[in-house]
């Protein structure tokens, strides 16, 4: 028995390369903890107590930028990454194609990007008005060769495992993204800059806001859950029925929704009914996938209590239905008149981006961190629940209290009233903001603190048997 | 069932296929039925203030006028060509600054929004295809989110001199107003005056051209010199 468990585990070291693994999980942390301050920063100017008054580099508008192209390029596509590194060879068997250069290369070429593209935005002037796109147009064809290298790189072993048998459910959401990705960044950078204006450009440019996150994000997240939940629980998925229907639902719908982004606008009205009833459809295909999630789980909800990784992941899952029932509601265009450019829609993306996708590559990386470093368990449990606590009341917090200013704020746009006064009726309401924003950049430092202390305190697992 | 678990059938279905039906659906048939509108270069916009004597021309003289040193230094004479120059910085800057994070450039046909942005005695207050159907515009600026109003129909709501002192700081003339003052456009002239830069002077040109397409010039805004 011994000498099989060692060679599996001698099998599965060489097929994960740890290196990557560890550098893309832990820069995605860094960048993690930095666009959460720049956000941070950024509610403070709407609270009237920005720190930073007439410094040009430090500029509200500026930050903002930060906030929201890094936590796409610096925390998310890192974080991504390295699971991918971890998961992709796992479920396939077979290696990515190149870990040692084009593994490094990528890399380190990601964080080149990033980096110029702060420095492009905070000191040069140069960004573009596309949100989720920030990135300077200069870069964006580095991020689409970088995303064709990662589909080769990712592609190879799914390509491989393909070939001698189906593939299991990540296989599909993963080398769907793969293709997706490129295209998207292509398509959102480009067209609306050099192809198209006004309302065309409307047009792709609210596709690219939705596809970003429905086809590189959603696609990429979802793959890992199908590979991350069944592990840790031991057991199968329950339906795989539900899981093809789940997945083609978001392939087929997904694409078309980004024009609910503009309901109300220039743009042809046909586009925007057809992307209200894609939207209203894929609540449909992901009820369907949430069904197949807490089917696995039934049975097994006290793992739940004791296994922080896995409550990160059924709290986003939550979090996720969640954010597209409400979706399925606020993008008919009897609630877009009130709540359109409100609070409500930051309030929806918060959710989204930190409650569920931030909460899975937390608690995935939570799964995959001791593993890494050879140790049994992350360093403290005492830390592991208070940051999930602070982050889990800190995103519902903010959720809550954002939802409802967008309504006064909407509301009171109708009303009519001088413009100062939504203002000062949402001020309260942006304190509160950053008050929940504190307890989850709080709730951010203790992760991390946890993790540095899993890398390099503690017993390792092998000392720990050596001397059993 | 076992071929749609394969990566080609994958790859190509769903990766292609789906995200090409869905560019064709919202972005394909969109630009179709948008074709016949001219697309406008920046000369264009800056040839048709000065042929049709828009209010943003008459603001880009009134900007020669009050600070003709900084004027003279960066933008030379009052013509198409630095009307256009200035458009551009002011939109480079637009941009780069993060402007269009709080402020929309849409007015919907909803919620009261042609009533609070809309210009009275203007009919066509709504936003249209057209005005936006050119290089300024490219990506366009409609915005996600508004902490301050809307700014497409910005010259007819506020004057060039309100402008320029909301732009050094915003409290002085909407006081409780949470939006940032940008002291770095603006510099000291000769006389130790606090006046517009170049960038300065490009966003102020740029925001009082918001909207002046709509605005009727009438005997108030014509410079009166």
């Amino acid at each position: 028995m011994a000498t099989t468990a060692t060679a599996t585990e001698v099998q599965v070291t060489n097929l994960v390369n740890y290196t990557l693994v560890k550098l893309h999980v832990g820069m995605g942390l860094f960048f993690f903890i930095i666009v959460a301050l720049m956000g941070f920063l950024y509610s403070l100017q709407l609270d009237g107590i920005y720190p930073f008054p007439g410094i040009e580099f430090l500029s509200p508008g500026r930050v903002r930028m930060i906030h929201t192209a890094g936590a796409a390029y610096g925390f998310l596509v890192n974080m991504f990454t390295g699971l991918l590194y971890w998961a992709v060879p796992r479920f396939t068997g077979y290696k990515v194609f190149d870990e040692k250069y084009l593994g490094m290369f990528m890399f380190i070429g990601l964080q080149a990007a990033v980096l110029i593209t702060v420095v492009a935005i905070l000191f040069l002037g140069q960004a573009d008005n596309v949100e989720w796109g920030e990135t300077p147009w200069w870069i964006d064809p580095v991020i689409v060769a970088w995303l064709l290298l990662h589909a080769v790189q990712f592609g190879t072993p799914i390509l491989k495992a393909s070939q001698r048998a189906p593939l299991y459910v990540s296989g599909w959401y993963i080398a769907a993204m793969l293709v997706w990705t490129p295209l998207v960044v292509f398509m959102g950078n480009f067209i609306p800059r050099f192809w198209s204006a006004g309302s065309g450009a409307g047009a792709v440019q609210s596709t690219f806001i939705h596809d970003l996150v429905g086809l590189y994000v959603t696609p990429v997240a979802w793959g890992l859950m199908y590979y991350f939940v069944p592990v840790i629980m031991k057991k199968p998925m329950w339906s795989h029925g539900l899981s093809l229907l789940g997945f083609w639902g978001l392939a087929f719908f997904y694409p078309m929704n980004g024009v609910h982004h503009f309901l109300w606008s220039p743009i042809p009205m046909f586009a925007q009914y057809s992307a209200v009833f894609a939207t209203v459809a894929i609540e449909f295909a992901v009820t369907s996938v949430l069904i197949n999630f807490m089917m696995t789980l039934r049975g097994s909800a006290e793992v739940l209590k004791y296994n922080v990784p896995l409550r990160y992941m059924y709290t986003g899952a939550i979090f996720y239905w969640i954010t597209c029932f409400q979706c399925a509601f606020h993008v008919t265009l009897t609630f877009q008149k009130v709540i359109h450019f409100t609070d409500w829609v930051t309030g929806h993306a918060h959710l989204i981006m930190f409650g569920t996708f931030g909460m899975w590559v937390l608690g995935m990386a939570e799964y995959v961190w001791p593993r890494l470093f050879g140790k049994e368990t992350m360093y403290s449990k005492g830390m592991s629940e208070g940051a999930y606590w602070l982050l889990t009341i800190g995103v519902i917090a903010m959720f809550v209290d954002l939802t409802a200013a967008g309504l006064v704020e909407g509301f009171d746009w109708i009303g009519l009233n001088p413009w100062i006064d939504s203002v000062n009726f949402a001020k309260p309401f942006w304190y509160f903001r950053s008050v929940a924003g504190i307890m989850m950049i709080t709730g951010l430092l203790m992760y991390a603190m946890n993790f540095y202390k899993t890398a390099t305190a503690g017993k390792g697992l092998e000392a720990q048997l050596r001397n059993a | 069932m076992g071929k749609m678990e394969r990566f080609p059938f994958v790859v190509l279905v769903a990766g292609l296929g789906f995200f090409l039906f869905a560019d064709f659906v919202s972005w394909a048939l969109p630009m179709f039925v948008l074709k016949d509108i001219p697309m406008k270069k920046v000369e264009d916009l800056a040839a048709e203030a000065k042929a049709k004597n828009t209010s943003a021309w008459a603001d880009f003289q009134r900007l020669a006028m009050y600070y003709p040193e900084q004027f003279k230094k960066y933008y030379g004479e009052v013509n198409e060509k630095s009307f256009a120059k200035a458009l551009k910085i002011g939109h480079h800057w637009y941009v780069a600054e993060g402007c269009w994070n709080c402020h929309s450039q849409m007015i919907r046909p909803v919620s009261n929004e042609t009533l609070r942005f809309g210009i009275p005695g203007v009919s066509n207050t709504v936003s249209y295809p057209s005005e936006y159907q050119n290089e300024l515009q490219a990506p366009v600026l409609w915005g996600t989110k508004r902490i301050g109003p809307d700014l497409i129909r910005e010259a007819a709501v506020h004057n060039v001199d309100w402008q320029v002192a909301h732009l050094y700081n915003p409290q002085t003339t909407s006081p409780g107003s949470n939006m940032p003052g940008y002291p770095w456009y603006f510099e000291k002239d000769k006389n130790g005056n606090i006046v517009p830069n170049e960038r300065g002077i490009g966003l102020l040109t740029y925001i009082m051209w918001l909207g002046s397409w709509e605005v009727k010039p009438t005997k108030e805004w014509a410079l009166k010199q």
